[in-house]
């Protein structure tokens, strides 16, 4: 058509993307947020650490450094033991590892050696036994007793040294004995290993104890301020265009509102990633200086090829974390009504991205599956690539990384834009309309944000609860089922929500096809169990975390030590109701709508199955836990019924308890060792496939 | 042309009852007609405005918007329709300039056609000198005229105007309905609506009065004008005649 662009959808997002981006440009604030700021705040706090920082060098230094050693020794031959240990000490040293600075051993009377000790004039007393001399050129053992000085008891660098110098004596032994028995020296030695190559850049010691937290601390920094580049800019481009009245003017254009995010998007993406840069221009800028004032001898020990590598990589891995923060920003900017609502919303999304970012520094935590998670995936990723420590591949975990970043920008948007879309937020009066104890307005089903507002409450209650549990499951299972349960009660009550459009709680169509969904349920929930059980196996093998097997073994003792029908009732009824309610009932019709599109169905489904896996707390079974959390959650909206979930979920959860019934402990306990039999587990794939085919069949009848 | 047929608007007040802003209004706009949607505040007119423009999805019934549907056909109606409400705002840091060449690509504009558009709205509305100024930098009646001429950059058949005289001083005013009698001369459908009755008495064709979600009088400028006291008394016996729900 004359007069019109070819791609109107395309020149829409771009015309979007162009025109934020110049307003964010123009105004002063954010660049300073985004760009000044990170230029300047990196040199205040590297100027502000370096004194620590070389302090805490120094002293690591001078903490693994040799040190002289005064040790005095008693007994008949102390003198002739004397010479013979210095002797020894003389001829030693150099580049035997933790050879002492300076050795001096000087015979004495013991209780003039015990003055000595005490006054701390010796670091060491020995008291040798009768003959030691002898023993030492025969063929017995000597024993030495050392006694250190009270104040180096606790000394490890000493002990340390003292058993080195006691080993060159050993050695001396070795060489006579063997001397004396005529035979060859080269017996004590029968190999030697030389490498033909150079060891390389090798990292000093005490840099070694430094490198890893300094770069874990710069990355969560990093990760940071990336994630707040993108604060200031989603608050004025959806809360600050409700605010000033602009938004309507690009709600009547043709601009689907998903264009319209998608062109905010990458405005914000945009200015994140200028963030993104600057801090990393600046973290760099500020490692030269700072390595530069390293104390003398001190290296980095890392070649520039492989920096120039692992930046890259850090670089690569945090565009996804920039993409993902620009739309979680967008997402809750989009559910706010002006921009004092989007700052107090915005605060737990920031201190969440910490918390995340923070989570990847514990020790163990990384490798494929964290890589997924957002912020602590990025920089786990970071982290391996720049310290070194993880057996996969950086490319794979790199891979994965970006990847989850894009499915979590995808989910995100498609939820900003089901937020901007929301009468109430946009034309309901502003945020500050009601008292603190007004009541939200009636709804059918919650808001996203109240989705995310009982998640957030749930997990906090839940982990309380943990402190006043006792380990026995019979009481930390209704305890924690409790504080689901409570949280959604509170919640459905004060924000007044339609309960059976919220909770589905009806029979899904007729009574013969809604039976055969509830059959199918059950056999597609045990299969997931036992399918899931042997992925685990295959992943992991036999051996689980502390925590999980500990678990484990408290249920068992509780099938076995309680009547059967409290293991039911606790490890398969009340998860299945409550947990149902909560995930499947509150969480999914929260994030899914009255009447969602098939995106927002499939994002709603990921996000309460991610929040089903993290509610799970066993990292090592949250593959699983998602997985199942997915299949339920489809199964829902489905069959538009809570039931067949409860169904599934009860069986998934018998699925061990059967075992135990049926094949009892020892059964179960080979099993665990030996992985689920092959029959076992393709009967258990033919129940998915069959389970889900005729879910699928009789939903698309009842539509 | 504007049909709306059954068009209703009902939503849950905070304190859980049933608000019915819109309950079952009709009426029509003929091509090269303006009709006054008129009702005191909280009436329902800017409801209704907001469904006619999609930006409400109704709770029943309809319009056409020349000749696209609201209901099935919502980017059709924002492709042919030009609005404008009371409370739309203007980028402060962007300029007139700016923030027609950007609605131009909002709506599928090619850059010629956007530089023909701008260019021509920013003489008939009087914005050439100041073109290049930040729009926070501009008067409230400059903001208004950059706003109306954001909602006509892609000449759309049909124009809904919410109260659009209402930042603007008495010239202001003047120059933007004389721009409606040009708009209207040119055979664009035209909904206004205000609360200065005598602005558009002789302007618009045909009158609506809405009061309490409802149509309660509606008629041609002729039959309005010929009640003793004009459209004011007749928008007043309309309005209190009304029966109260």
């Amino acid at each position: 058509m004359s007069g019109m662009v070819r791609h109107p959808r395309w020149a829409a997002i771009r015309g979007v993307a162009s025109r934020d981006l110049l307003e964010f440009i123009r105004d002063r604030r954010t660049l300073f947020v985004t760009l000044l700021m990170p230029m300047a705040m990196y040199p205040i706090l590297a100027l502000a650490s370096t004194l620590g920082l070389r302090t805490a060098l120094a002293d690591l230094d001078a903490k693994q450094a040799p040190q002289p050693i005064v040790v005095v020794l008693s007994g008949a031959d102390a003198e002739a033991m004397a010479q013979r240990i210095m002797k020894v000490a003389r001829g030693s040293g150099g580049s035997i590892p933790d050879w002492p600075a300076m050795v001096t051993v000087e015979p004495t009377r013991p209780w003039e050696a015990k003055h000595r000790l005490d006054t701390g004039n010796a670091d060491a007393w020995i008291h040798l036994p009768q003959s030691a001399a002898e023993t030492l050129d025969g063929q017995e053992t000597l024993t030495l007793n050392v006694r250190l000085a009270k104040a180096r008891v606790n000394d490890t660098r000493l002990r340390r040294h003292i058993r080195t110098l006691g080993e060159a004596v050993a050695e001396d032994a070795r060489r006579r004995r063997v001397a004396a028995a005529g035979l060859p020296e080269g017996l004590l030695e029968p190999i030697i290993v030389r490498f033909a190559d150079k060891e390389v850049a090798a990292r000093t010691p005490a840099l070694d104890g430094v490198f890893p937290s300094a770069v874990a601390a710069v990355l969560v920094l990093l990760a940071l301020l990336t994630a707040t580049g993108g604060f200031y800019p989603a608050i004025d481009a959806i809360a600050g265009e409700k605010e000033r009245g602009t938004i309507e003017t690009l709600l009547i254009t043709p601009a689907s509102t998903l264009d319209i995010v998608r062109g905010k998007f990458l405005a914000v993406f945009a200015v994140t990633l200028m963030s993104l840069a600057a801090n990393a221009l600046s973290v760099a800028l500020t490692a030269a200086v700072l390595l530069r004032l390293l104390p003398d001898g001190m290296e980095l020990g890392i070649s520039r090829h492989a920096a120039v590598s692992c930046a890259a990589t850090t670089l690569a891995v945090f565009v996804g974390l920039a993409a993902v923060a620009a739309a979680a920003c967008l997402a809750v900017t989009s559910a706010a009504r002006s921009t004092k609502e989007a700052q107090n919303a915005l605060t737990p999304v920031i201190l969440l991205t910490s918390g995340l970012a923070g989570s990847a520094l514990v020790p163990g935590v990384g490798g494929p599956f964290v890589a997924m998670v957002p912020f602590a995936g990025q920089v786990s990723v970071a982290r391996e690539a720049l310290v070194g420590e993880t057996d996969w591949p950086i490319s794979l975990l790199l891979l994965l990384s970006l990847t989850a970043s894009a499915i979590a920008t995808w989910i995100l948007l498609r939820a900003a834009a089901a937020a901007l879309a929301d009468e109430e937020v946009l034309f309901r009066g502003p945020d500050s309309a009601g008292s603190i104890t007004a009541r939200p307005a009636p709804r059918d089903v919650p808001t996203p944000m109240q989705g995310f507002a009982v998640g957030l409450a749930a997990l906090a209650l839940l982990w309380y609860s943990q402190g006043v549990a006792p380990a026995d499951p019979t009481f930390a299972i209704p305890i924690s089922q409790g504080a689901l349960l409570a949280t959604l009660a509170v919640m459905a009550v004060w924000q007044r929500v339609n309960r059976w459009r919220t909770f589905r709680i009806v029979w899904p169509g007729s009574v013969s096809r809604g039976g055969l969904m509830l059959v199918a349920a059950a056999f597609l929930g045990a299969g997931l169990a036992v399918l899931g059980a042997t992925l685990l196996h295959a992943a992991r093998g036999p051996e689980l975390s502390g925590s999980a097997r500990d678990m484990a073994e408290q249920i068992v003792k509780l099938l076995l030590a309680r009547p059967w029908w409290v293991g039911w009732l606790l490890v398969v009824i009340l998860p299945a109701i409550c947990e149902e309610l909560f995930f499947r009932g509150w969480m999914l019709s929260a994030f899914a709508g009255k009447r969602p599109s098939r995106g927002r169905a499939v994002s709603a489904v990921l996000v309460q199955a991610a929040a089903f896996a993290a509610f799970h707390l066993f990292p090592e079974k949250m593959p699983q836990t998602f997985v199942l959390g997915a299949v339920l959650g489809w199964m829902t909206l489905a069959t538009g019924s809570l039931l067949p979930g409860i169904v599934a979920h009860a069986a998934h959860n018998a699925v061990p308890l059967v075992f135990l019934a049926v094949a009892g402990r020892e059964r179960l306990e080979q099993a665990s060792v030996a992985g689920v039999p092959v029959q076992t587990w393709v009967s258990a794939l033919v129940a998915v496939v069959v389970g889900f085919a005729v879910i699928r069949a009789a939903s698309t009848k009842r539509e | 042309m504007i049909e709306v047929v059954g068009l209703k608007k009902h939503f849950r007040a905070a304190d859980g009852s049933l608000v019915r802003a819109v309950d079952g209004v009709s009426f029509s706009v003929a091509p090269g007609e303006i009709v006054g949607l008129l009702g005191a505040n909280g009436a329902g007119k800017t409801t209704t405005m907001r469904l006619l423009a999609t930006l409400l999805a109704p709770t029943a019934g309809t319009a056409r918007i020349a000749g696209y549907d609201i209901l099935t056909d919502p980017i059709g109606v924002r492709r042919h329709l030009g609005y404008l409400s009371a409370t739309t705002g203007v980028p402060d840091r962007l300029t007139p300039r700016e923030v027609l060449e950007f609605a131009g690509r909002l709506h599928g504009l090619d850059r010629a056609a956007i530089a023909e558009r701008s260019a021509s709205l920013l003489h008939t509305l009087g914005l050439e000198s100041c073109a290049s100024r930040p729009c926070g930098r501009l008067s409230s009646g400059q903001r208004q005229r950059v706003s109306l001429g954001r909602a006509l950059v892609h000449d759309p058949p049909a124009l809904i105007l919410d109260e659009p005289t209402n930042a603007l001083d008495v010239v202001g005013a003047r120059d933007l309905l004389a721009l409606l009698d040009t708009l209207r001369d040119a055979g664009r459908t035209i909904l206004v609506s205000t609360h200065r009755l005598h602005e558009i008495e002789r302007r618009c064709c045909r009158f609506v009065v809405i009061h309490a979600g409802r149509v309660v009088a509606q008629g041609t400028q002729e039959e309005f004008s010929a009640e003793p006291g004009g459209l004011e008394r007749a928008f007043f016996a309309a309005v209190e005649g009304s029966a109260p729900t």
